[in-house]
């Protein structure tokens, strides 16, 4: 090997290596105001409805477990994620605790979580519900009609609705927790 | 992003298939490195040490996630043993694997310096393989960017990180081919592995949107990156072949 030095070589090499490394590492940290950088993209919004970015939310009328119906148009004025799941899919049971965490921090400032259950029945999903001890509503879809409209042909699928109403976003297979806290901060903070 | 594959009735996770393709390829590459530096005895050693090294880095890598998510994970610990692939992180992985896979060979009394070298041989194929599996993804996404190779994801246009992940991983496997047919120390090649993968989480970190941070907004994988190189050089600096001058 030619790596032959002396040590006083491989001490001034271990120095220059650390103050260059450690200052880089500083240079490049995350400062606060580049977090909320990653703008989504704000187009033109299409006339049709549709699961797409940039088109109006298919408006969908379902109830709770409970019995409850809500209403997706009539929460406009708020960020809204409609979540497709389903209690057997493992990537949507691994996720819904990061959709739950970002629901706590946010909802105060305007965020709702849709949890669209695809054909399961209302006992299975309220067990569900109470055993995990989500906090955001559960919605059944028993006949798979808003899954159907929504494309959801990919459990979990995630749309992001700002508050005009307009699918921001559309994220098929599983969310990380920085997706969704940093897609929920930019939706809340644009002018509706 | 195409996350899924349909295969049938099944929706199989792109990302995770390739994962699993990856520790295919991991472990036959790492018998034939073993096989080739040292006969079928440290092929045999290898082939043992491989499953507790993959033990020690799924927990490493979910612990390193959990932890610096204690928020989320320390209300909810049954997260720990969720089967969910996105949530590992490889600066974990690495180093759980590398505990396990040192405890091992102690327990077994293993040569660990050699099985080390022909572990770093097997690794990086795997890691570029891996790598692409988190394009398919979408995890380890990249900050935004206009760069004429900008790929789209999550509305807007951004940095290719696992395609540089993977760029890098297939530079660092050209240099230790190289440094492979050169004679060394045990322990060598494996050392140089640890600077490749400590200039990787240094220089790459930063174009990453999805770093775990650390206060102050520091990136943690960077000062992993950034002390795996120190003991490597470390390590160099203790060998007497290395070293023109005498120890003191």
């Amino acid at each position: 090997m030619s790596f032959a030095a002396g040590r006083a070589q491989w001490n001034l090499l271990l120095v220059i290596v650390l103050l260059v490394g450690g200052l880089f590492i500083i240079a490049t940290r995350v400062q606060p105001e580049t977090v909320a950088a990653s703008a989504l993209s704000r187009s033109p919004v299409a006339d049709t409805p549709a699961p797409q970015e940039n088109h109006p939310a298919p408006d969908f009328t379902l109830s709770d477990p409970g019995g409850a119906t809500v209403q997706l148009s009539a929460l406009r004025g708020q960020v809204v994620l409609v979540n497709v799941w389903a209690t057997w899919c493992p990537p949507c049971r691994a996720e819904m605790p990061m959709i739950d965490a970002a629901y706590a921090q946010y909802r105060d400032q305007g965020f709702t979580v849709l949890a669209v259950n695809q054909r399961e029945d209302g006992r299975s999903v309220a067990a569900y519900m109470a055993q995990t001890g989500l906090s955001f509503p559960a919605l059944l879809d028993r006949d798979g009609a808003v899954s159907a409209a929504y494309r959801a042909n990919v459990l979990p699928s995630s749309f992001f609705i700002d508050r005009a109403g307009v699918v921001r976003a559309v994220y098929r297979g599983p969310m990380s927790r920085g997706v969704i806290a940093g897609t929920v901060e930019q939706l809340l903070a644009e002018e509706p | 992003m195409y996350p899924l594959v349909r295969l049938g009735p099944f929706n199989l996770s792109s990302g995770g298939l390739l994962l699993i393709l990856a520790l295919i390829l991991g472990s036959s590459l790492l018998e034939r490195a073993a096989r080739r530096r040292g006969g079928d005895r440290l092929a045999e050693q290898a082939s043992s040490a491989f499953l507790p090294a993959l033990v020690g880095a799924a927990v490493g890598g979910r612990l390193w996630y959990g932890l610096l998510n204690w928020d989320l994970y320390g209300p909810a610990p049954q997260l720990f043993l969720v089967l969910r692939i996105a949530d590992l992180a490889w600066p974990g992985a690495l180093l759980g694997g590398l505990l396990a896979g040192w405890l091992w060979c102690r327990w077994r009394r293993f040569d660990a310096a050699t099985l080390a070298d022909a572990a770093a041989l097997g690794l990086l194929p795997p890691q570029a393989l891996a790598s692409v599996g988190l394009l398919l993804s979408g995890e380890a996404f990249g900050v935004p960017t206009t760069l004429p190779w900008a790929v789209p994801l999550f509305g807007t246009t951004r940095h290719p990180t696992q395609l540089y992940l993977a760029l890098a991983a297939l530079l660092s496997y050209a240099a230790l081919r190289w440094l492979d047919r050169r004679t060394g120390p045990p322990g060598t090649v494996f050392v140089v592995y640890l600077i490749t993968q400590g200039l990787t989480f240094l220089l790459l970190e930063p174009l990453r949107a999805d770093s775990l941070l650390l206060p102050y907004g520091i990136r943690a994988a960077q000062l992993v990156g950034l002390s795996l190189v120190v003991v490597a050089l470390l390590w160099l600096r203790g060998q007497k072949q290395l070293t023109t001058a005498p120890h003191g």
